[in-house]
């Protein structure tokens, strides 16, 4: 079991979630009920797929974020 | 009689409050609260009716940037004076000139709040000084 906290980016509100092995970003984004939103440990660190599991990367207690889907570009540049 | 009793003296102060933490043990734990503050806001950025400023912080430099939150849900996000590396990025040309150095970055998909934005745009810097 780890614990993480996911800070949701627009609000900054902070939930606390546990998590087993083999958890992935789905599952949790699934649990908090933000489905549009993507998980990433910080703007440095890509975006987690929704089916790639998130246990082994994180630390027990580590800070995560959830942030809405945003794409640079337009079909001229995409 | 080899040991003569010289009567009692007070223990240096260092001392005394040594041994009473000792016998009194840790204090209980003060539950330290966490900031729950926007990402915007905890980058630094500031608010002044619908339009943020501040800098868009990679770990490569801290770009300053300017954003307009207009009602209706569009946001505009506008970076200042980009680098050559940026420049050089495949998404170059989703920055639209603005004029005097300022350039708007066109999102294909918006973000539903400013703080994803940022997120998006530090983390396109940050991609464009990795890609060099």
């Amino acid at each position: 079991m780890k614990h993480l906290s996911v800070v949701v980016a627009g609000s900054g509100q902070i939930r606390d979630v546990q998590i087993q092995p083999g958890t992935t970003a789905g599952d949790i984004l699934h649990q908090l009920n933000l489905p549009d939103y993507l998980l990433s440990k910080g703007p440095n660190e890509p975006f987690f797929a929704a089916a790639e599991s998130v246990y082994d990367k994180v630390k027990d207690g580590e800070k995560i974020f959830a942030s809405t889907k945003a794409e640079v570009g337009a079909r001229a540049c995409a | 009689m080899r040991v003569t009793d010289l009567g009692g003296r007070p223990a240096p102060e260092s001392l005394r409050q040594l041994f009473a933490r000792v016998v009194r043990g840790h204090g209980p734990a003060i539950p330290v609260q966490r900031r729950q503050i926007p990402y915007w806001q905890e980058r630094g950025w500031t608010l002044k009716g619908r339009t943020y400023t501040g800098s868009y912080r990679t770990p490569y430099g801290a770009f300053y940037g300017q954003i307009t939150d207009h009602r209706g849900g569009h946001i505009d996000f506008l970076l200042y004076n980009p680098s050559d590396e940026i420049r050089r990025h495949s998404h170059w040309v989703c920055f639209q000139h603005r004029g005097n150095d300022w350039y708007m970055v066109h999102m294909a998909k918006q973000p539903r709040d400013v703080s994803s934005g940022v997120l998006t745009i530090e983390r396109l810097i940050t991609e464009a000084y990795e890609q060099q």
